[in-house]
């Protein structure tokens, strides 16, 4: 089970974005997306997430083609965390967090939701943010509560396995170190528990350390992908950034000048 | 994915996302604008009591004065307060911006517009036509439509950065549509300019059953349809991507809102003229009331704007009595410091 995307091209006002990619986000691991700015790598999450459907190529969930399955099952499939943009109304942390809940029609949704929703504000360190003005948050309070909503997204009710997916584009940026440790836990969490991940970031010490699997693009194509340590090679970042690269290896330490 | 009982949005219970205070207020409201209504039956140039009314001890024309007259009037003020307020409170949501407001954009006078053709233009129409009462509201709300498209168009699908830009176009609309009806107004009969000039200053007087049964049906289904597609416009609030990837069909919730909108504004400008600032003023003072979220604001505001149109009706018609001060420029004098204020409040505009 994944959700893959085969052969995407994407042209926007005339200009190639995407040049004939391939990529699978597996259930249970973690793949990050690195390259320089201007690569394709938030085009490429909105194509996955079905944002964009411009595109040549295909992209499916579970092997379902994307085109037939329907927004909200889509919704119930994965669930993605952008960068954003601010609210122009008075919404408190509270509604914003009640945004990632899907209707499942159940009958007791409020408790439900309650308890769940308890947890994992307690997971992402909101406790105290709960009652407040969303558009009085800072920015790393905003994305810490975007992720919960994300993870309240990927909610299933007891007793079924659909495989679910979370797509996060630069997830710690903004964040202070504790949270940005606490972030990684939750996400290195779902994924052991089944979730697949897909990350784009900036930090290539970050993307290393925590992803089972790395894709390199650059100018819309695709450099490399595979296994972490496999991709672990001064010379193909520096090709990919085009600037002089080191490696230690134990720990690992990339460094770039 | 078939262990999922997946149902959409629209069918979540309504009270689904409306905390427990937030219901005493919408059922608060509701018995404000009950109480409104009654004073709004009782008093006036012509003194009359319901409980009268009930006990048959009233005389005929107190009867007639009170079914035909009075209760029309109650009833279209409270409708054109609450198509109003909703529509505003949808529009606000759907542009992500507080100060959409069906006048302001242009959607009123969009319907006042196409009102005015039907009024000067096609006057054989309604004589020989036993459907010729409904002409006007079809015109005024395909005005209204036409507006909103047009914005729709010119903004670019309502997009967050052409806020400015959505405003300044509501501002050429506005001035387009004040050159017709100017021109319109200009080849009109003495008959037709009489009417016309009464409609324009907006006035809820001399209305009808006829008249007001299409207007009563148009609105009502509209707020119905508006109402279950609160939390939506909740989601649209994280911004439209985000929306679509919470389940969000983001381009039918858009055809939605416009096209309920534009029906009941455009149906309420047809029997009341334009009234200002209501739909920008009401949804404000419903969020300020209980909170941001559309489950509370949509219904919220049209039990506000109902409230106080009603109201502001009553005095429009005993403030000089027994002359009376058009709606529109009662509205407009409380609304118009008010959008100044909001205006000052937001600056980032």
């Amino acid at each position: 089970m994944s959700i893959s995307a085969k052969s995407i091209s994407l042209n926007l006002g005339g200009k190639k974005i995407l040049k004939d990619i391939s990529i699978e986000v597996p259930s249970g691991e973690i793949l990050s997306i690195i390259g320089p700015n201007g690569a394709g790598k938030t085009s490429l999450l909105n194509v996955l997430s079905g944002n964009l459907n411009a595109y040549n190529g295909l992209v499916s969930y579970n092997n379902i083609p994307l085109n037939n399955i329907s927004i909200q099952e889509r919704a119930y499939t994965r669930a993605v965390m952008s960068q954003f943009q601010s609210i122009a109304f008075d919404y408190s942390v509270r509604d914003i967090l009640e945004m990632g809940w899907l209707d499942y029609n159940f009958e007791r949704i409020q408790e439900d939701l309650i308890s769940f929703q308890q947890e994992i504000i307690e997971e992402c360190d909101i406790q105290n943010l709960i009652d407040q003005k969303f558009n009085t948050l800072s920015g790393g309070e905003q994305r810490r509560v975007h992720f919960a909503r994300a993870l309240i997204q990927l909610w299933q009710p007891l007793n079924t396995e659909d495989q679910k997916y979370l797509l996060l584009d630069e997830p710690f940026s903004n964040l202070d170190l504790v949270h940005k440790v606490k972030m990684m836990n939750s996400i290195k969490k779902r994924a052991s528990s089944g979730t697949g991940v897909l990350m784009i970031l900036h930090d290539l010490n970050l993307a290393y350390s925590f992803s089972d699997k790395i894709v390199i693009l650059k100018n819309g194509k695709l450099v490399e992908k595979g296994k972490t340590k496999n991709m672990l090679s001064a010379k193909l970042l520096a090709r990919a950034y085009e600037t002089f690269i080191s490696i230690d290896d134990n720990p690992i330490n990339i460094r770039y000048y | 994915m078939e262990s999922i009982k997946k149902l959409s949005y629209q069918s979540s219970l309504f009270f689904h996302f409306v905390s427990k205070k937030q219901t005493v207020y919408i059922i608060s409201l509701c018995v404000i604008m009950l109480i409104f209504s009654i004073l709004a039956i009782t008093f006036g140039s012509y003194g009359l009591s319901i409980i009268d009314y009930l006990l048959g001890k009233t005389s005929q024309i107190q009867n007639t004065v009170l079914t035909e007259i009075r209760l029309p009037r109650v009833i279209l003020s409270g409708l054109a307060g609450a198509s109003l307020g909703i529509s505003g409170a949808a529009l606000q949501g759907l542009f992500r911006n507080p100060l959409a407001d069906p006048g302001l954009i242009g959607v009123s006078a969009g319907a006042a517009l196409g009102a005015t053709l039907m009024i000067v233009l096609g006057g054989d129409l309604f004589s020989q036509n036993s459907l010729g009462i409904f002409f006007i509201p079809l015109a005024a709300v395909a005005g209204s439509s036409l507006v909103i498209f047009m914005l729709y168009f010119m903004t670019k699908g309502f997009g967050y950065e052409g806020v400015t830009y959505m405003l300044l176009v509501g501002i050429a609309i506005n001035a387009i549509a004040g050159v017709g009806i100017g021109i319109l107004t200009y080849i009109s009969s003495d008959a037709e300019l009489r009417s016309l000039t009464f409609w324009t200053m907006g006035s809820f007087g001399g209305v009808t059953w006829p008249l007001l049964l299409p207007v009563i049906l148009i609105i009502i289904f509209s707020i119905m349809v508006m109402i279950p597609y609160a939390r939506q416009l909740d989601l649209l609030q994280l911004g439209e991507p985000e929306a679509y990837r919470l389940g969000v069909d983001v381009q039918r919730l858009k055809y939605v809102v416009i096209m309920t909108a534009a029906a009941s504004v455009g149906a309420s400008v047809a029997l009341s003229g334009m009234i200002g600032f209501v739909g920008l003023i009401v949804p404000h003072l419903t969020r300020l009331l209980g909170g941001v979220n559309h489950n509370y604001v949509l219904p919220g505001s049209a039990l506000m704007g109902a409230a106080l149109m009603i109201i502001a009706d009553l005095m429009a018609r005993t403030i000089i009595q027994p002359a009376e001060l058009p709606i529109g420029l009662i509205t407009s004098a409380i609304g118009s410091p008010f959008f100044l204020w909001l205006i000052f409040k937001i600056k980032k505009l």
